[in-house]
């Protein structure tokens, strides 16, 4: 069984990590060097910082959150493009459900001698019972004029239209929602989270 | 197959079928026509049990048992199969993984065994073929990215799979190319048999042409006004719905 807010360096060229505590991390990205990290958050915040800090830095944080019970945890993403020419792409996707809570700051900065760069940050979460709650914030400080820069956030419950025409073609409610919710989740996550991200399901869907 | 009695359903505080009544007998094809609004596909949405609709009074025999007591899918796992006037896209999921979670969901209700993988796609490819669905198709996510008559195609392909006994298909001829309109008329057709039904909804006597109708009923604000022959669509074609 794998550690239950597992996370991966899946690749990692010219980057310094650290790590000051369970829930903190902190990348530097030096010049043409690369990261993609992913995290699975099911019962404890994650705090990650990326400083993009040489030209041609590119990073890629996948983060998926599962949180039920009562659990609250807080997730703080924030890339910081310190020179030009660097790329972000920060994909967040969730599922809560009982009275879960989840604070989402998601937060791009791009100074204003820091031109040409690229920031994406996307997040989704599905709220899977009526007390469940995300608040979710992005935060773009961009200074520079000369950079693309594209973020959205959705937050509501499953797509009824979606769930009906699974079902109305004969799959059982819970079959149909986990199917939708496999597919939401999609490929964001390693196969190596696999085990719990279905062990998780199984229980709360 | 199918009776309706004195059907009431609202959206909200709307109601939108106002004491509906129909027949349809088994092996029959009943075509409905109405105009826009009067509540066709609303019609079809109650037989699925869409829960946007609340049922305020009347009952819908299928089979001779309380369908608006069944779930959604224990009514298609019993043999109802609507086609959508507007099928929804499901991104993530494939049309393969999909049909044989759907398939084999009946064969469990059924109490049928699964179908193992080699079977299920010697199965598929037969019926994709028949309605030229081609394998990059059914690689793709359901319904994502596909033309509106690529769609229909889709669903009845879906039906053809499924074997429902009772098939609704919503509008399915609207935006079919005369080539695609062969290919739909000649599936049903094909599954045109004496223990199975079809509901046809439709504006026009295109799909009808490659199907004929044993009767016809024409829909208006909520109710069905007269149910005839396949005369009727000659009526329609020629005079529109004022006269009903
Ligand atoms: N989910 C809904 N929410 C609000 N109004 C609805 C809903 N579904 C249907 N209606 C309304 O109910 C009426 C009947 O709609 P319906 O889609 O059943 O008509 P139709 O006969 O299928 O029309 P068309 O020929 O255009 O397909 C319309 O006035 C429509 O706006
Ligand atoms: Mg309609």
């Amino acid at each position: 069984m794998t550690n239950f807010n597992p996370f991966l360096i899946a690749e990692k060229l010219n980057t310094d990590v650290k790590n000051p505590n369970s829930e903190s991390w902190v990348f530097e990205v030096q010049k043409d060097g690369f990261l993609c990290a992913d995290f699975l958050q099911t019962d404890a915040s994650l705090d990650v910082l990326v400083v993009l800090n040489g030209e041609n830095a590119k990073c890629h944080i996948n983060c998926a959150y599962l949180v039920n019970k009562n659990n609250k945890i807080n997730i703080n993403i924030k890339v910081l493009h310190k020179v030009k020419n660097t790329l972000s792409k920060q994909q967040i996707k969730g599922l809560i459900t009982d009275s879960g809570y989840v604070n989402f700051i998601g937060t791009i900065e791009i100074p204003e001698y820091a031109q040409k760069c690229n920031g994406l940050q996307n997040h989704r979460g599905i709220l899977l019972s009526p007390k469940a709650t995300v608040s979710a914030t992005p935060q773009l400080e961009i200074w520079a004029d000369d950079v693309q820069c594209a973020h959205g956030s959705a937050v509501g419950p499953l797509d009824q239209n979606q769930l009906f025409y699974l079902l109305a073609r004969g799959l059982p409610e819970q079959e149909a929602k986990r199917l939708l919710l496999r597919s939401f989740l999609g490929d964001l996550m390693p196969k190596d989270f696999d085990e719990l991200i279905s062990n998780w399901m199984d229980k709360n869907v | 197959m199918l009776e309706i009695k004195n059907l009431h359903a609202r959206v909200g505080d709307k109601e939108i079928l106002k004491g509906l009544n129909l027949t349809i007998q088994t092996g029959e094809v009943h075509a409905i026509m109405g105009p826009n609004g009067c509540g066709k596909s609303t019609l079809a949405s109650v037989i699925a049990g869409h829960p946007a609709y609340t049922v305020t009074e009347g009952e819908i025999l299928f089979k001779g048992q309380n369908l608006l007591k069944m779930k959604p899918d224990e009514r298609a796992n019993s043999g109802v199969f609507l086609a959508f006037q507007y099928p929804v896209e499901l991104p993530g999921v494939g049309m393969a993984q999909f049909l044989k979670a759907a398939l084999n969901a009946k064969r469990k209700f059924l109490g049928q065994q699964p179908m193992d993988a080699v079977q299920f796609m010697k199965y598929m490819n037969l019926r994709a073929k028949a309605l030229d669905i081609t394998s990059e198709m059914l690689k793709r996510s359901v319904n994502v990215g596909f033309s509106g008559g690529e769609k229909k195609r889709l669903e009845t392909f879906q039906m053809a799979m499924l074997e429902p006994d009772f098939c609704v298909l919503d509008e399915m001829d609207s935006g079919l190319d005369v080539d695609a309109l062969k290919l739909v008329g000649k599936a049903v057709s094909v599954m045109r048999e004496v223990h199975r039904s079809f509901m046809i909804i439709t504006h026009h006597d295109d799909l009808l042409q490659y199907v004929q109708p044993d009767r016809v009923s024409v829909m208006r604000e909520g109710r069905v006004l007269i149910t005839g022959s396949a005369e009727l669509v000659k009526e329609i074609e020629a005079k529109g719905y004022d006269k009903f």
